[in-house]
């Protein structure tokens, strides 16, 4: 359990909030010319990594808006939140 | 409105709250970004839409309730009639708003049930059941947040010190109100 900063309604608890899984994954700009893998490969496959990840959230219980969350998956600390289409503020 | 059935039917009364539904009320959701939709909605109900988050506006008639950058949801202060399921304001936004691609205006009076809570105990029966944080809102009259109580989705408005509105989707309405009045019991 932990605390999330939501970009438009403040500081609420994480039970609020739903996981939307990796973020700035970007589709393919013509699906129809990969091959099965490279599309699986868009589709599926995911970093999942321990450390430091980006990922989208959304505020379900409280304003149904998505946004974006740079987290440490060993510890849960929040690095950094910003709304969709703005840039990661750290690299 | 016409062949109004509610689903709560009782009035409950503890030491230092009481509860009660509010109804007939009136309640539109109104949703829109443009600048237009903002002045629109401004010089049709003499209303302004709050534009702070978790904040509400009030006029004579109408209040409006922040819930999210670009929602929000109106009601009428007073009970309406009966007799009619008609309402004034909701034609005047359709055609001023709706009409002209301004923003959409939902008209969600029989989805949402008002009830109403007065006493100094509000907030503990709450904590029993909300992860939110209400120390600010509870000082701030005209607060608003969304939340989840007993993991049901709720609205909750901080009217007047020891008063507050909360809307709960009708369908979770009587479990939530059976809910508060167990958790009510034990306090």
């Amino acid at each position: 359990m932990f605390i999330i900063h939501c970009p438009y309604c403040g500081e609420r608890e994480q039970s609020e909030f739903k996981a939307g899984g990796e973020a700035h994954i970007s589709r393919p700009k013509q699906p129809s010319e990969l091959s099965d893998d490279q599309w699986a490969e868009y589709l599926f496959m995911r970093k999942n990594i321990k450390g430091v990840q980006y990922e989208r959230w959304v505020h379900t219980h409280g304003c149904r808006k998505w946004f974006n969350i740079i987290r440490d998956t060993s510890n849960d600390q929040i690095q950094a939140v910003y709304k969709m289409g703005e840039k990661p503020p750290i690299k | 409105m016409l062949n109004y059935s509610n689903p709560i039917t009782e009035q409950k009364s503890y030491s230092g709250l009481q509860l009660k539904e509010i109804n007939p009320i009136m309640k539109l959701i109104v949703r829109g970004k443009k600048r237009e939709f903002l002045s629109a909605i401004g010089q049709s109900l003499n209303l302004l839409l709050p534009n702070e988050p978790n904040t509400s506006t009030r006029t004579d008639k109408l209040t409006a309730l922040w819930l999210s950058p670009d929602e929000w949801m109106i009601y009428s202060n007073e009970t309406s009639n009966l007799d009619n399921n008609d309402y004034d304001i909701e034609n005047i936004l359709n055609k001023k708003i709706s009409k002209t691609n301004l923003g959409a205006i939902t008209n969600v009076t029989d989805q949402f049930v008002l009830i109403n809570l007065k006493g100094d105990k509000i907030y503990d029966l709450f904590e029993t059941g909300s992860p939110f944080n209400f120390n600010k809102f509870r000082n701030k009259v005209g607060s608003v947040t969304q939340t989840i109580l007993a993991k049901i989705d709720v609205i909750i408005q901080n009217t007047n010190q020891n008063e507050v509105n909360l809307f709960v989707r009708r369908s979770f309405s009587q479990h939530l109100f059976s809910w508060m009045n167990d958790s009510a019991s034990r306090l």
